[in-house]
């Protein structure tokens, strides 16, 4: 506790004598803490206080009026439903051949998180499935399946057959706690249909993936390097079970391999590059970082169904989207000084959930100046971590194999709910809500989740609500 | 380090003590000014309600004998409701009853009422989709219920309701330069194909008129109500110039202005269908200054710092003059005009407008005492 108070202290002098050009980046050892804040402000001085549906979707605090503009383009870009080419508005077509969903806020609702669909029957709408066979590419990215590429685009123009649709069942698995309070976790099965292009084969690897939020994206981009690298500890040395590494993986801009920082396996670099993935693998989206259409070899009806201007998405429309996801506010935590919450952050360190979710961090330079030099809580320390059998998609992404998935940020996390309507957590939206979801660990986190089933029952609620004032 | 702690907390304490004695007087001035704001936004939601029964009945005319001349009447009804109801937007953006439907954090009727930009495809055919929306979906019941449930449900261009589908149940879309929507009333011809549609007509106006009752009687004087709660809130007017500040600067600035003007997409424009976009900007830029006026700002502003207050009330009726004049229909005589152009410009002009007036809200913010956000 100390050493949280002492941190905060220092912060706080620095925020007075920011004028003094105070050198942030020279001080290694504040540039993160493993012990929780008791500040509301998630996001520094860019946090914004609201609680309503439209959490996610503010712009950064201390963002200046005059890039408002560029938000608000930005955010527009990101709304776009966009059409089939050729279309009246020529600027906004492009759609397909195949896609998941035609604007990115359908997947990214109120830029909140996505979850599978309430019944077997329903399409996806804010989920995807990744698809590859074993093998890397020219890259060192996942091979895509000769016929059905990336990711299984369960949508198409007309004229244009969607590639499959996935089903899901879930097996009911029961648990229950030391102390006899039982529990239910649901294990998804995945099963394909209409596939328009034949067997997926015996090889196929799948990755199922819920559309994240993004919000605190630019703060996330803002984090040194060397911060990153300074939590890895791939061989273990320090003994604790926990070996994060960080995952390297192809840099489209700048034609290199770069530290990877967004998806689930963080296996995109940069904002800019996961905005043009997305719309290209989503969407169906060219752009320049993207030039060829989203259509494997295999899909005759997809090539030639290509029509329209290309790029479909000018390096200007890239540029201000990526400049919206850039600038989404993080919000502000709430009860931050009640009695539980403040007890459930100290069990959160306690049972060293904080080794990796680290609570507090600071940004360093920063081409949007308002992202830079601040003092967060992302609880992400944005590397690569085994999480155990039970949670594996068994699909290599880069450097991250099977097992491994990048430490979700869990900032915000209690607005779910009233963003989106559902608490569906991790990487496929199994978890049905944050209990569900430390119940899942595993691999380096099973130390972390037998120390959560281990508290008696008021001790779990205290994390719980902890978790839900992030 | 713990030095310079210790005589940042003296200071700040210092300054606290000092100036209690200007506290009593903010919160004079603040308990005035909610009170006078409070019966303004009372008056202004009454308005918009009258407005909206009125289009309501014109609505039922049409139904009951569909033919160009009741559409008319039921446009112009529209027109006058949308106008009245624009002067109320500058309630919005601090939680109030328009955002927040009570203090448990449900949300309050704004997305119904006046969600936007909406794909039109959502609810009725459009140009190459004639089967398109939900009046073509047999499989969706068209009630008060599963319309509110459909109101951007799983993604925000998907509107189902308030004043931008009614508007487009009656223009249709706006396919030419020339003039607004074209859709022709026999669409509400009596028959059994048109039925959904009639009926989406009729829910989606009774929508409407409910959440502007809801808003009317949550700010009427005298009851156990929001209105109440505002009259003793002590953030009151931190709030009333958080508005302000927001829909000038950020909603109607930014959102609704220069992305227009990057764009370039027709569909950007607010009223798109009405072609009544110009009105949409004029009339909320006069909420602002109704607000600026009639709740007393300018006066408690006059006592605090008379230049700003000035300054203010210049910057505002500056505003005001440059989106008067703005010719319209913006589509046509500013959207589809190229870069550079004269319209354009004078369009910029109101944009730095908005965005110097919003600093201003701020600035008087400071010269009040309370705080002032933009868009948090």
């Amino acid at each position: 506790m100390h050493l949280t108070r002492y941190a905060l202290l220092t912060l706080s002098i620095v925020s007075f004598t920011a004028s003094a050009n105070y050198a942030w980046s020279a001080e290694k050892d504040t540039n993160l803490s493993l012990r929780v804040s008791d500040s509301d402000l998630s996001g520094g001085e860019t946090t914004i206080h609201n609680t309503s549906r439209e959490a996610f979707a503010k712009p950064l605090k201390n963002l200046p009026m005059t890039s408002l503009r560029d938000f608000t383009f930005g955010n527009k870009m990101f709304n776009t439903k966009w059409v089939t080419a050729p279309a009246s508005v020529t600027s906004l077509d492009g759609l397909g051949p195949t896609f998941n969903r035609m604007s990115c806020a359908a997947c990214h609702f109120k830029d909140g998180r996505g979850q599978p669909p309430r019944n077997v029957d329903s399409p996806m709408k804010s989920m995807l499935i990744r698809l590859s066979i074993p093998g890397m590419n020219k890259n060192g990215g996942p091979m895509p399946h000769p016929a059905y590429g990336g990711q299984l685009n369960d949508r198409g123009i007309q004229g244009v057959p969607a590639e499959g649709q996935a089903q899901i069942t879930y097996t009911q698995i029961k648990g229950q706690y030391p102390d006899g309070t039982p529990y239910t976790l649901q294990k998804p099965n995945y099963v394909f249909t209409n596939l328009a292009y034949g067997k997926l084969g015996e090889d196929i690897m799948f990755s199922p993936r819920v559309a994240p939020a993004v919000y605190g994206l630019g703060l996330l981009d803002a984090i040194p390097e060397e911060t990153i690298l300074s939590l890895a500890d791939p061989d273990d040395k320090d003994g604790d079970g926990i070996s994060g590494r960080p995952n390297y993986v192809w840099d489209k801009i700048n034609q290199k391999k770069s530290l990877g920082r967004y998806g689930w396996k963080a296996n995109t670099p940069s904002i800019a590059q996961q905005d043009a993935d997305a719309a290209n693998g989503d969407i169906g989206l060219t752009s320049n970082l993207n030039p060829d259409e989203n259509c494997p070899l295999a899909q005759k009806e997809c090539m030639d169904a290509v029509k329209g201007d290309h790029p479909d998405i000018s390096d200007k429309q890239l540029e201000k989207m990526t400049f919206y996801v850039s600038t989404l506010a993080v919000p502000a935590r709430r009860d931050v000084n009640t009695p539980q919450v403040q007890a459930g952050a100290q069990l959160f360190e306690r049972a060293k959930c904080s080794s990796c979710h680290t609570p507090q961090m600071r940004t360093g330079f920063h081409n949007i100046e308002a992202l830079a030099y601040q003092e967060i809580q992302p609880f992400t320390d944005m590397l690569i971590h085994d999480m155990g059998e039970d949670l594996a998609d068994n699909r290599p992404d880069f450097q991250a194999n099977g097992r491994e998935w990048r430490t979700a940020p869990l900032w915000g996390i209690g607005l779910i709910e009233t963003v989106n309507k559902h608490t569906k957590l991790l990487h496929d939206g199994r978890a049905r809500n944050i209990e569900e979801a430390i119940l899942w660990h595993g691999g380096e986190a099973e130390n972390s989740k037998e120390a959560f089933k281990a508290m008696n029952k008021e001790e779990r609620q205290a994390m719980l609500a902890f978790l839900n004032s992030l | 380090m713990k030095k310079t702690l210790l005589i940042l907390a003296i200071s700040a304490s210092a300054i606290a003590f000092g100036s209690t004695a200007h506290a009593q007087d903010s919160a004079a001035t603040n308990s005035e000014i909610a009170k006078k704001y409070a019966t303004l936004v009372y008056k202004d939601y009454q308005d918009a309600y009258q407005d909206a029964l009125k289009l309501q009945s014109s609505i039922e005319s049409f139904l009951a004998k569909p033919n160009e001349e009741t559409l008319d009447a039921a446009k112009k009804a529209w027109l006058v409701s949308r106008n009245s109801y624009g002067q109320t937007e500058a309630f919005r953006f601090y939680e109030g009853p328009i955002d927040f439907a009570d203090g448990n954090g449900n949300e309050g009727p704004e997305g119904r009422l006046n969600a936007w930009p909406m794909d039109e495809a959502y609810i009725d055919y459009v140009k190459g989709n004639e089967k398109a929306g939900i009046v073509n979906n047999d499989g969706v019941e068209i009630t008060a219920e599963t319309l509110t449930d459909k109101n951007q449900a799983d993604d925000e261009a998907e509107v189902a309701t308030g004043y931008h589908a009614i508007e487009f149940l009656l223009w249709g879309q706006d396919l030419s330069l020339d003039t607004p929507g074209t859709r022709p009333a026999s669409d509400y011809a009596d028959t059994p194909e048109n039925k959904r549609r009639r009926d989406y007509l009729t829910v989606v106006t009774n929508i409407l008129v409910e959440d502007l009752q809801f808003l009317v009687q949550s700010w009427t004087p005298g009851q156990d109500n929001y209105a109440k709660t505002f009259t003793q809130d002590e953030d009151a007017l931190s709030k009333i110039l958080t508005a302000l500040a927001t829909l000038s600067g950020f909603e109607l600035a930014s959102e609704r202005m220069a992305t227009a003007l990057d764009s370039g997409d027709q569909e950007d424009e607010h009223s798109c269908f009405s072609d009544n976009t110009h009105n949409d900007f004029i009339y909320n830029q006069q909420g602002v200054a109704n607000v600026f006026k009639d709740a007393g700002i300018y006066d408690a502003l006059m006592k605090q710092d008379k230049e700003l207050a000035q300054k203010l009330n210049a910057q505002i009726n500056e505003t005001s003059t440059i989106l008067a004049a703005l010719p319209n229909p913006i589509d046509r005589e500013i959207l589809s005009t190229p870069e550079g152009s004269e319209p354009r410009k004078q369009m910029e002009l109101a944009v730095s407008s908005l965005i110097e007036q919003a600093q201003l809200f701020k600035d008087a913010g400071k010269a009040l005492n309370v705080k002032v956000s933009i868009n948090e």
